[in-house]
């Protein structure tokens, strides 16, 4: 019987020991990680808008998010976007809420700052107050409005699709027009090698400087990439080519369109398909969004 | 002995899917006998009988978007109705991304003069389809010997001898269902709600030591005999990464308990499965004359890395 | 078992070289094939496996004398649980790029054999001093694995090392694939093999 105490007694013991060492390094690398988790998506969101070490960001660049929420009613389901607005010496969001027709329902401030908006449960607690149950909402996806000076840049976009394995998540970047600047791989377990090389230059460039109705139709093709092709996509990477050679190789193939990875066709379509998806979709959505911001004289900060 | 709990547990898994089958068929509107995706671009609606074909016919009655995308209306270029009058096709302009469930809803529907009201159905692939494809993906496709490249200990050293491998293989099925399960259950309503998932690791190694023993204990006093074939290869359970890694796969990727079953199952067979093959190949290898160098071990990791190769076909394949 | 009386440098060389975690005990493969496409994969995996078979060797012969023999192994797997837990934190905290590339591995480390044979075999019977050695030793040996592995895999497969493009070509893309790694591991065995056949042979050769 004491036996049966010390044993318990130390092996709780140890259990406590155990807890709370791994208990404080939790506390004190959380925030560290946030952190750096940020960092990252600001820097792929900054390299798509061609800012890198050797060229920083201008002072007056300016990136806004919107997010767009689900709100369900009993069977009626309406869009809610959290609009930044400038109101106040901070600024802050307002709710806009609008039906599936596109038609304007609803608004409201919501009591939120910008650097609180980027937590999901912070946004939560916000929407709660002002959408009572049963109303329920649930978030869908978020959009960053790049703007410099008093003019719309660039739209970002997040998003996420099946590929060969599983998700592929991506960042595309889109002009004002709905031209494609760039697109980045965040996060993807296709087969390194084969279906991995979807992250490659040679493979996402080629999606740089199409245009939206090119973008609509574009297809895969299973063709080797010409080589003075490759050495036009990949000469971001210091292989410098002459500037009269880059122009002549763009107008070349503009038009063309996806070149399959050798070995991993799925994946190159998964992608492809991905990104006509996210654009059309996009183009939709923010025209509404805009016409409702414009109509409702909303006091957008973007 | 060893066919009789076999058995058992194919009857046991049958029984489950066949419940499953019977659950998935339901559908929200009573005449709207079944829908389902035909080719790249149609769906097709099944009535409970004839429906009047000018309401029917008319594009304008139906409104199809995706599930997560309600504001996105897909357009319909044209509504066909069978000879009968109980079936029809809607086809798209485009394709239709059958990954995701589609949700219709139909403004009214006329039978024989009368007005049946307003319908609102979905259109999704079979859940059952769905969850046999975890099934066959965790057995086959990701088998975690061969393409996910775990419990490679385990593997290298139990699969000398076919016996040894099915006995290994049956006990690990067992210990790895029963651990995933409560993994995902402590996972889902004790570490998420309370924020503590930086605790999995050592929460989830203690869970398969505790179902190891539970294991152990339980087997010795109902059923010695069977102790006795599978009593030793119970310590070596617990040196297989596969058991870890299962439950972390659980927790990160949010599956449900129906799918977290199936993930286990199919990861306890795929492993049953590869050390049965290995153990084939391994028992000829034995008369083979192979050179001094490679004896042992080096042969073993290069068959392995040909089954890997063959296995590597199965990757990307999608079933239903 | 008397506490071992090996030297320093002995405990150090026993891990990396007749004792190899991967090469001579076989043990701790899965990440071994898994994930040693590159060298810097090989480099930080091996580094948090060095960090947990140092630290918990450590504790455990710290506190030696205070286990109750009965529960043993289960204070073995709770200290190694809780060293895995701490790199996997900082991993994931500081070098969120390179946690993405080891995926699940980095949490698989709290079921390597090599680590609890460790602390069975030695830690559980020496000093922290000899014990920090031991686990120096081993988890060196197999951070040396990894990287040779991932050497050979990203040098003939990619051309590349560290990232860097050396050769300008890609010789052998089969070597990247997945299923390489398995006779990547294979070969290095039998070289390894054949190195301590040769060596016994010409040792029996010079004493007959």
């Amino acid at each position: 019987m004491k036996e049966l105490i010390r044993i318990t007694t130390s092996l709780t013991l140890s259990c406590l020991i155990a807890g709370v060492v791994m208990g404080s390094v939790f506390i004190l690398t959380d925030k560290a990680k946030r952190h750096n988790k940020q960092i990252n998506i600001s820097q792929t969101m900054l390299g798509l808008l061609g800012y890198d070490k050797d060229n920083p960001s201008p002072a007056d660049l300016e990136l806004y998010t919107v997010y767009r929420y689900i709100i369900e009613d009993g069977a009626v389901k309406t869009l809610g976007y959290m609009i930044p607005v400038e109101t106040g010496a901070k600024g802050g969001f307002e709710l806009v809420i609008i039906d599936l027709a596109g038609q304007f329902v609803n608004r409201f401030n919501l009591n939120i700052t910008p650097e609180n908006a980027a937590e999901p449960p912070e946004r939560k607690a916000a929407l709660n107050a002002v959408l009572k149950p049963p109303k329920r909402f649930t978030y869908a996806d978020s959009t960053i409005i790049a703007k410099r000076g008093d003019k719309r840049m660039a739209y970002l976009l997040p998003g996420a699709f099946p590929g060969f394995k599983t998700f592929i998540h991506v960042m595309l970047a889109l002009d004002p027009d709905f031209t494609i600047i760039g697109l980045d791989i965040t996060e993807h377990e296709e087969d390194p090698g084969l279906g991995g090389e979807i992250q490659e230059d040679y493979f996402k460039n080629q999606f740089k400087g199409k245009s939206f109705e090119r973008t609509r139709e574009l297809l895969v093709i299973k063709e080797p990439l010409p080589k003075e092709y490759k050495q036009y996509l990949e000469s971001g990477k210091g292989k410098e080519l002459l500037k009269g050679v880059i122009d002549a190789v763009r107008a070349k193939y503009e038009y063309k369109d996806i070149y399959a990875l050798t070995g991993a066709t799925i994946s190159s379509k998964a992608v492809t398909n991905g990104v006509k998806e996210m654009t059309s979709k996009f183009a939709y959505r923010l025209n509404i969004m805009d016409s409702v911001i414009e109509r409702q004289h909303i006091p957008v900060a973007f | 002995m060893k066919t009789t709990t076999v058995k058992n547990v194919l009857v046991c898994v049958l029984a489950l899917l066949g419940l499953l089958l019977l659950s998935g068929c339901g559908q929200e509107h009573p005449f709207v006998q079944k829908t389902a995706f035909k080719d790249t671009s149609s769906i097709v609606i099944k009535f409970a009988g004839p429906v009047d074909e000018g309401r029917a016919k008319d594009i304008s009655n139906y409104t199809v978007y995706e599930k997560p995308d309600p504001d996105i209306k897909l357009k319909i270029s044209q509504v066909e109705l069978s000879p009968d009058k109980r079936t029809l096709t809607l086809t798209f302009e485009r394709e239709l991304n059958q990954k995701q469930p589609h949700m219709i809803s139909i403004k009214e529907i006329n039978s024989e003069g009368r007005s049946l009201g307003s319908a609102f159905v979905s259109v999704k692939k079979l859940y059952l389809g769905y969850l046999f494809s975890v099934l066959i993906g965790a057995m086959l496709i990701n088998n975690f010997v061969f393409s996910k490249y775990l419990g490679l200990c385990v593997f290298f050293g139990t699969s000398q001898k076919k016996s040894t491998a099915v006995g290994m293989g049956i006990t690990f099925t067992i210990v790895m269902v029963f651990s995933a399960m409560m993994a995902w259950f402590l996972y889902q309503f004790v570490l998420k709600p309370y924020r503590l998932d930086f605790l999995q690791i050592v929460v989830f190694i203690g869970l398969v030591s505790l179902s190891v023993q539970a294991v152990d204990t339980i087997l010795r006093k109902l059923n010695p005999v069977l102790f006795k074939a599978f009593g030793v290869y119970l310590v070596l359970v617990i040196a297989n990464c596969i058991i870890i890694a299962v439950p972390l796969t659980l927790a990160a990727n949010e599956y449900n308990a129906m799918e977290s079953l199936m993930l286990a199952l199919g990861a306890g067979v795929g492993f049953l499965i590869a050390l049965f093959l290995m153990a084939s190949v391994r028992e000829r290898l034995e008369l083979a004359n192979v050179p001094p160098t490679y004896r042992g071990l080096p042969i073993a990791f290069v068959v392995a890395g040909l089954f890997a190769l063959a296995f590597l076909g199965f990757s990307g394949m999608s079933i239903f | 078992m008397p506490a071992t009386t090996k030297t320093t440098s002995q405990l150090l060389f026993n891990g990396i070289l007749s004792e190899n975690p991967i090469f001579r005990l076989a043990l701790s493969m899965c990440p071994a094939v898994g994930i040693t496409t590159t060298v810097m994969n090989g480099l930080l995996l091996g580094v948090a496996v060095l960090f947990v078979q140092v630290f918990s060797g450590c504790t455990i012969a710290a506190i030696k004398n205070h286990i109750h023999p009965r529960i043993r192994i289960p204070t073995y797997t709770l200290t190694i649980a809780t060293w895995v837990t701490v790199i996997d934190l900082i991993l994931a905290a500081y070098l969120p790029d390179a946690y993405k590339q080891m995926g699940i591995f980095v949490k698989l480390i709290v079921a390597f054999a090599i680590i609890t044979m460790r602390l069975e075999t030695f830690a559980c019977k020496n000093t922290v001093k000899s014990s920090f050695w031991d686990g120096l030793g081993m988890g060196l040996g197999f951070l040396l694995g990894m990287m040779t592995l991932g050497f050979v895999r990203e040098l003939l497969g990619m051309g590349t090392l560290f990232g860097y493009d050396v050769l300008g070509v890609r010789p052998l893309l089969f070597f990247v694939l997945p299923a390489a790694g398995f006779f990547c591991v294979g070969f290095m065995m039998a070289i390894f093999n054949y190195v301590e056949l040769a060596y016994n042979r010409s040792k029996t050769a010079k004493q007959s």
